[in-house]
């Protein structure tokens, strides 16, 4: 039985495909959240649009026609990178961010922790490094349990990588100018993959070199090609969205800031 | 000045993921990538159609050669596509030398369905010099017998038929005898090491 989209061999059809596996991962996933990840505070709707959103994000890069055609198509298995591991996870913990500043439960030392820049570093680019291996993705992505390991992985991945920028207040370490320069450094190491996959001289991976042709304009070599453009001229944009996002933020509260001072009278000034 | 060496665990990782990226490139191979033939025999003899509507005379035309023989067919969903695109690959990264060594054809199983315009065509998308052959389906039996592959059969379960049939390259040495087949799943990588030993392995002198 077929529950989650892996590379299968069979010919690519076209036909739609019911992969139960993923919509119990989601329901799982939003469950989880709705009886656990919501607290009382004035924000929570904002955070549960946040939540949703990073949902049906997990749901496009997993699902039928991006999930399936993820075991065909190399440039494919990056769109659900950039889907699962660069998209959704900022928007799932943007949506948890007002749960874990206010519930007293919430695992306060790891929350810290993983909200410095180094350990976010390690994690986030040791899982996509890792993933990236030809070895690692041959073998997995032939099976369904092995595409569900990698799936998660970038999940995981995603949530190291945006954690120190999506953390509660209370838990950021870094100013918002270092931010910016810790998200640009993080795309700095996806070179390696992506440079091999463009300018390799054979395709990278053996399972799309070997996977039944979705269509004959994407041959092995253009497949590969295109997949190692999108991981950079696609995937880098997103993260440059976030460093946007925290540019105008910061900017919009130092003139906020600027402001109040100015409307402060001095004392002793005369006009 | 202290040189600060990066941490082992970070020397351990690039070590693997560059060793195993590069393993795409120019790992050395003791042997070659196809499955040797415990018995040869020696390069049949058929006559076909070639693309162009010329007779095809598979021994006379490449007798002394180098010379793979594929059986597919242009609906094929998986295997047929992959292959050709493999081979044209290897073929394209050989020297023109080796390559002008080298007789690439491709005989389909179907051939009601596959008219020798639209096997020209596909066949040229993956090399222009690809030789595509057709004929009557008892012609094509015929051959498939000379070179001792199991015959195609055709699936009509679905509406649109598939056919079943040997996903090999089988090949031809210049010493007009096939010594080695290779199954599907041979990389493009693997056929552009192996192909300038098959021209030098089994030559017209060993005959």
């Amino acid at each position: 039985m077929t529950w989650w989209c892996s590379a299968t061999g069979v010919a690519w059809t076209g036909e739609w495909r019911a992969y139960p596996g993923v919509w119990i991962f989601l329901a799982i996933l939003a469950a989880l959240y709705w009886r656990l990840g919501r607290s009382r505070s004035a924000d929570q709707s904002v955070a549960d649009r946040y939540f949703a959103v990073g949902l049906v994000v997990g749901w496009l890069a997993l699902d039928w026609p991006l999930g399936a055609l993820g075991g065909y198509l190399a440039a494919a298995h990056t769109g659900q990178f950039i889907l699962l591991a660069l998209t959704a996870p900022a928007f799932l913990l943007l949506g948890l961010a007002p749960a874990l500043r206010d519930d007293r439960r919430a695992p306060r030392r790891w929350i810290r922790f993983l909200a410095q820049p180094l350990p976010a570093f390690a994690g986030f680019n040791l899982i996509m490094l890792a993933t990236h291996v030809p070895a690692v993705v041959d073998t997995l992505m032939a099976s369904q349990l092995g595409s569900l390991a990698i799936d998660l992985g970038w999940l995981l991945a995603g949530c190291f990588l945006w954690w120190p920028v999506t953390a509660p207040a209370a838990y950021r370490r870094m100013a918002p100018p270092l931010q910016m320069g810790y998200l640009f450094i993080q795309t700095l190491p996806a070179i390696l993959p992506a440079a091999t996959l463009v300018f390799g001289s054979y395709p990278l991976y053996r399972l799309y070199e070997l996977a039944p042709r979705v269509t004959d304009l994407l041959t092995p070599e253009y497949d590969h090609q295109v997949a190692g453009l999108l991981m950079k001229v696609v995937g880098d944009p997103v993260v440059w969205v976030g460093i946007a996002v925290i540019f105008f933020r910061w900017s919009n509260a130092e003139r906020r800031a600027d402001r109040e001072r100015s409307a402060i009278p001095t004392p002793g000034k005369v006009s | 000045m202290t040189c600060h060496r990066p941490p082992a665990a970070l020397r351990l990782f690039a070590t693997i993921w560059f060793g195993s990226a590069c393993a795409v490139g120019s790992a050395p191979r003791p042997e070659l990538a196809g499955a040797l033939l415990p018995k040869s025999s020696p390069r049949p003899d058929f006559a076909l159609t070639a693309t162009g509507g010329s007779p095809y005379h598979f021994f006379q035309a490449t007798s002394g050669r180098l010379t793979l023989l594929y059986f597919g067919y242009l609906n094929c969903p998986d295997v047929c596509p992959a292959t050709a695109a493999i081979l044209g690959a290897a073929m394209a990264k050989l020297t023109s030398d080796d390559r002008s060594k080298i007789d690439l054809i491709f005989v389909t199983t179907d051939p009601e369905r596959d008219s020798a315009a639209a096997l020209g065509a596909w066949l040229g998308k993956f090399d222009r010099e690809f030789i595509g052959l057709t004929g009557t389906p008892e012609q094509i039996a015929l051959a498939e017998r000379a070179v001792g592959i199991a015959p195609a059969i055709r699936d009509t379960a679905k509406g649109q038929y598939t056919v079943s049939h040997a996903a090999q390259v089988i090949v031809y040495s210049p010493d007009d005898s096939t010594h080695i087949a290779y199954p599907f799943g041979v990389r493009q990588q693997q056929w552009v090491a192996d192909l300038p030993i098959l021209l030098q392995r089994w030559t017209a002198r060993d005959r």
